[in-house]
């Protein structure tokens, strides 16, 4: 679970580092929420062991959804087309949702399929591709996130969005979308998907240079982006000022973001002042 | 009781009793001053200053003061220096310069009333430098480049070895530095920038004097010399400020032989060989002068690196060398080669010299260069081109150069080229079997002389291999040696080169028979006319099988270059699609045998693309070797291990290893840190 790999939430960092380390071994066995976890020490004192009791003997905090409101969801959203399979067999419906199940699905959520609250269902659905969900993404994405009816779906959009406001949640479904976004079987994510995915996160995330860099990337690059190249202008946009001043070019950066530095002192767009 | 004074008594006892001071300064016989003169004086001044209000005559003694000093100078100074030249001027000079600043400070003595109160109320340049005005207007601007060249006269001759007044010389600098307040700037202006100049003069002449005259570790020793012996001249006459610029102006004129040498190279005609020659004696020295932290050491290096890695004209060095070698390797005049000689390189007269050692400090000067696989590659191309088409000189300085290649290389640029040696021999034996074969067997004799050079592929740089239709007297002599060779040794399996044999057709103009020398391909050409007068393009193209460009230019050459073979219809000189050939039955020659060039190949873009690609797996294979022996590594420690790993061969640039890097994260060969991206760690 992704969740526990950043115990980062303000929650946590109010305990002592005795009782951190606690809250995160408990976590870890027993799978359950922050609070849940810090309830459940603070009542028995911060004993693990009586903590685990308390929490056995509570009933489960994460909402038990309903398998059957799960199927009929995922049956109505199914494809509906015809696909013929190697050696000519047949099965009469595929067992994906497709486009046409994503464009209703997003009709019933009121929402538009441009959305970036779809990027962030999909992360929490693990999805492999856009555009696509396999059975198993669709219900245990929902299954994880306790909804099994449209309105629970919708309910849950607003939540949903806020995560990416949490610089660690975003920087997870940022680099969740270069996987998502590419074509399946290529290594490389084609550059007008991702200057169009840029374009999207950005605007979640405000980086001023996103315009400067995809227009850099038409002129100069022309190519598909690397994942690394991907991963890296995150950090970029993160921790390099607009000035640039504390850029380091001797640095780890991949090379296309040394050539849009160049770039951007070439042309005047930012006036570096080299130390 | 105080006495009125009168001004002009008052003038009269200041006047004597700067006849005094100047007597006692002159040396006349004269007896010093005692205090009650002093305060006489003094007070004198003082009178005059202060009492005679309302008339105030501070500014009249003012005057006087800058009089007395300039009457000073111009009666006693300057004469006594106009007499005098050279050395002794610079003595009397420093002589004056002495007293002089004596005679000011004692008259500012007198004058203090003057310089204590009158000076400051009216903002007046104060006493002393009055005085030092005066000097500098009189007697320093007026003399002074006499005396900056009777310095500098005197700073060559001991350069020269001559002793000389070093006390002397100071002094006199010291006059420089001194007349414009402690600033240097006339002592930059009005001597130094002067002797920078002379001093450039002196070492370029004796420069090109000691080249000739010393050996080159001599001449080596002689430049340090020099420098050391500069500096000491900072630490006993010059001043500090001329330290840095004086070394750099010694060792420009001392190392401006190398630069002379760079600029010859740039001019296209001149051979690469006497560039070489004018650096051989530099380079047996290069290694022991790289030992030692001579202050020559880095500007020396620096000129070969930038000599061997710059481009002439649009060629590289690297293949300028390349080229050079092949010259050298090659037999004897351009005669045999097909190839015209390239532009940029004209034979010398002078092969006196000796290859081997040529070519020994050849190799030499690649170690500065770069791109040694680069120069590998041309090399290799080069040899292939030697080898098969019998140019090289001699197997032995075949073998010799790569030798010497390997000693400095090692053996990942020369194997394949040893192979490729290795091949002509063994091609040769098998031939000789081939002869023996068909004589043993002469119902599979094809009917014409055949010979066959087998070749090794992963030796030999990449070939293409056509789909040419043989004319059948060839698919005979192919098809006999394939069984020939079937007999001999395992599944090998035989791609035939056509593009690279030869033929030797006698052609039947009229009653003449002359041996034509051609390609394989003009051969498949050729052999069409046997049974047919005139074909187009569009059939030839179709019976020999070969690609519009090939047939273009195989049928340039036949038609339209030195000899006409074939007649074209209409009689352009370009080939076009609609074009009718004939054999030229009224061809005519005189030689008995004549050759159509090979056509030229531009084997440049190639190799460069070759090296390019293999540099590229090169990268990747030192990255994925360190990053499995550290398993966790900072980005910049990676690099600078990749240079180190690659250096014998390359000089990777930053951005070449970062993008291999980046397409070994993507085959997840290696990730970066999660917390720190400036970290690499190995993917098992």
């Amino acid at each position: 679970m992704n969740c526990l790999r950043y115990p980062a939430t303000c929650f946590i960092h109010k305990l002592g580092r005795g009782h951190r380390d606690k809250v995160q071994q408990f976590m870890a066995i027993t799978g359950s929420s922050e609070k849940a976890a810090v309830q459940a020490l603070k009542a028995s004192d911060w004993h693990l062991e009586g903590a685990f009791d308390i929490f056995y003997s509570q009933p489960h905090i994460r909402t038990v959804t309903d398998s059957r409101h799960l199927e009929e969801l995922y049956n109505r959203y199914k494809g509906k087309m015809l696909v013929v399979k190697n050696e000519g067999s047949q099965d009469p419906y595929v067992d994906m949702i497709l486009v046409d199940g994503i464009t209703l699905l997003c009709n019933d959520l009121q929402v538009d399929p441009q959305d970036i609250v779809m990027l962030v269902v999909s992360w929490h659905m693990k999805a492999a591709t856009m555009c696509e969900f396999s059975r198993q993404e669709f219900i245990g994405g929902l299954q994880y996130l306790g909804i099994d009816t449209i309105e629970k779906f919708r309910d849950k959009l607003s939540y949903m969005r806020s995560e990416l406001k949490d610089e660690q949640k975003f920087r997870e479904i940022y680099n969740f979308a270069f996987g998502w976004a590419k074509e399946k079987g290529q290594k490389s994510l084609a550059l007008d998907t991702a200057i169009g995915m840029w374009q999207l996160l950005f605007a979640e995330r405000h980086w001023p240079l996103v315009d400067h860099w995809c227009q850099f990337l038409q002129v100069r690059h022309n190519k598909a982006i690397s994942r690394d190249t991907w991963s890296q202008l995150l950090e970029f946009a993160k921790t390099v000022d607009l000035q640039l001043s504390n850029y380091d070019e001797e640095g780890a950066w991949p090379y296309l973001i040394d050539e849009f530095v160049e770039y951007l002192t070439e042309n005047g767009i930012v006036q570096r002042h080299q130390n | 009781m105080r006495k009125i004074v009168d001004l002009e008594e008052g003038l009269e006892l200041v006047q004597k009793g700067i006849t005094k001071l100047t007597n006692i300064l002159e040396g006349r016989a004269e007896p010093s001053f005692i205090t009650d003169e002093c305060m006489m004086l003094y007070t004198t001044i003082f009178n005059i200053a202060s009492r005679n209000y309302p008339h105030d005559h501070s500014q009249l003694l003012y005057d006087k003061y800058r009089e007395l000093l300039e009457e000073y100078l111009t009666s006693e100074a300057l004469p006594a220096l106009s007499e005098k030249y050279d050395e002794f001027m610079l003595l009397e000079l420093v002589h004056r310069w002495k007293n002089y600043k004596v005679m000011v400070r004692w008259l500012t003595h007198f004058f203090f009333y003057i310089n204590r109160y009158y000076i400051p109320r009216r903002s007046l340049t104060p006493l002393a430098e009055v005085g030092l005005n005066c000097f500098r207007q009189l007697v320093y601007q007026v003399l002074k480049d006499k005396v900056r060249d009777a310095v500098i006269s005197l700073i060559n001759r001991e350069r020269d070895g001559e002793q000389v007044d070093k006390t002397l010389l100071k002094n006199v600098l010291n006059i420089f530095v001194e007349i414009g307040s402690g600033k240097t700037h006339y002592y930059e202006t009005d001597f130094e920038a002067h002797m920078l100049r002379e001093t450039s003069t002196y070492y370029s002449q004796k420069a090109s004097i000691w080249i000739v005259e010393y050996s080159c570790p001599d001449y080596m020793f002689k430049a340090e010399e020099c420098l050391k012996r500069e500096k000491d001249r900072v630490l006993h006459y010059l001043h500090e400020i001329s330290k840095p610029k004086l070394l750099q102006h010694v060792t420009a004129e001392l190392t401006v032989l190398m630069k002379q040498a760079e600029d010859a190279a740039s001019n296209k005609k001149v051979l690469v060989r006497s560039v070489i020659e004018l650096n051989a004696k530099y380079l047996a020295v290069s290694n022991d002068c790289f030992q030692n932290k001579s202050p020559l050491r880095k500007p020396l290096k620096e000129v070969f690196e930038v000599f061997c890695n710059k481009g002439f004209s649009g060629n590289s060095c690297v293949e300028l060398l390349a080229t050079f070698c092949d010259h050298t390797l090659k037999k004897g005049g351009t005669k045999n080669s097909s190839e015209a000689v390239e532009e940029t390189i004209e034979k010398t007269k002078d092969s006196s010299y000796g290859d081997i050692t040529t070519l020994s400090q050849t190799v030499k000067l690649l170690a500065y260069i770069n791109d040694k696989d680069l120069f590998a590659e041309f090399h290799r191309k080069k040899l292939a081109r030697r080898l098969l088409f019998d140019r090289s000189a001699h197997d032995d300085s075949e073998r010799s150069m790569l030798k010497k290649l390997n000693q400095q290389f090692g053996w990942q640029v020369t194997w394949k080229m040893e192979g490729m040696v290795t091949d002509m021999t063994l091609a040769r034996e098998i031939q000789s079997s081939f002869q023996e074969y068909l004589k043993s067997n002469r119902q599979e004799n094809p009917g014409t002389d055949l010979s066959v050079t087998v070749l090794t592929t992963r030796f030999w740089p990449g070939y293409k291999s056509h789909d040419l239709n043989l004319p059948s007297e060839l698919i005979k002599c192919v098809q006999a040696f394939k069984i020939f060779y079937e007999t001999t040794s395992s599944r090998r399996k035989l791609t035939w080169l056509y593009s690279l044999g030869s033929c030797i057709i006698n052609a039947k103009f009229g009653e003449r028979t002359i041996e034509l020398i051609v390609t394989t391909h003009h051969a498949a050409v050729l052999m069409l006319f046997n049974s047919a007068d005139r074909l187009g393009y569009s059939e030839i193209k179709s019976q020999v099988g070969l690609t519009d460009d090939e047939v273009t230019i195989l049928l340039h050459s036949l038609s339209c270059a030195r000899y006409k073979i074939l007649n074209k219809e209409p009689n352009s000189q370009t080939i076009s699609r609609t074009d009718y050939f004939e054999f030229n039955s009224e061809f005519t020659e005189e030689m008995k045998r004549i050759k159509i060039s090979r056509p030229r190949v531009d084997e440049r873009n190639k190799v460069i693309q070759d090296v390019d690609k293999d540099r590229e797996y090169a990268i990747d294979a030192a990255i994925v070797r360190i990053m499995k022996n550290r398993n966790v590594i900072v980005y910049q420690q990676l690099v600078v291990e990749c240079m180190e790993h690659l250096k014998h061969v390359f000089k990777p640039d930053i951005k070449a290893i970062k993008k291999r890097i980046e397409a070994l994260i993507t085959r997840e060969y290696l990730e970066r840190d999660q917390m720190n991206p400036s970290i690499f760690r190995y993917v098992a």
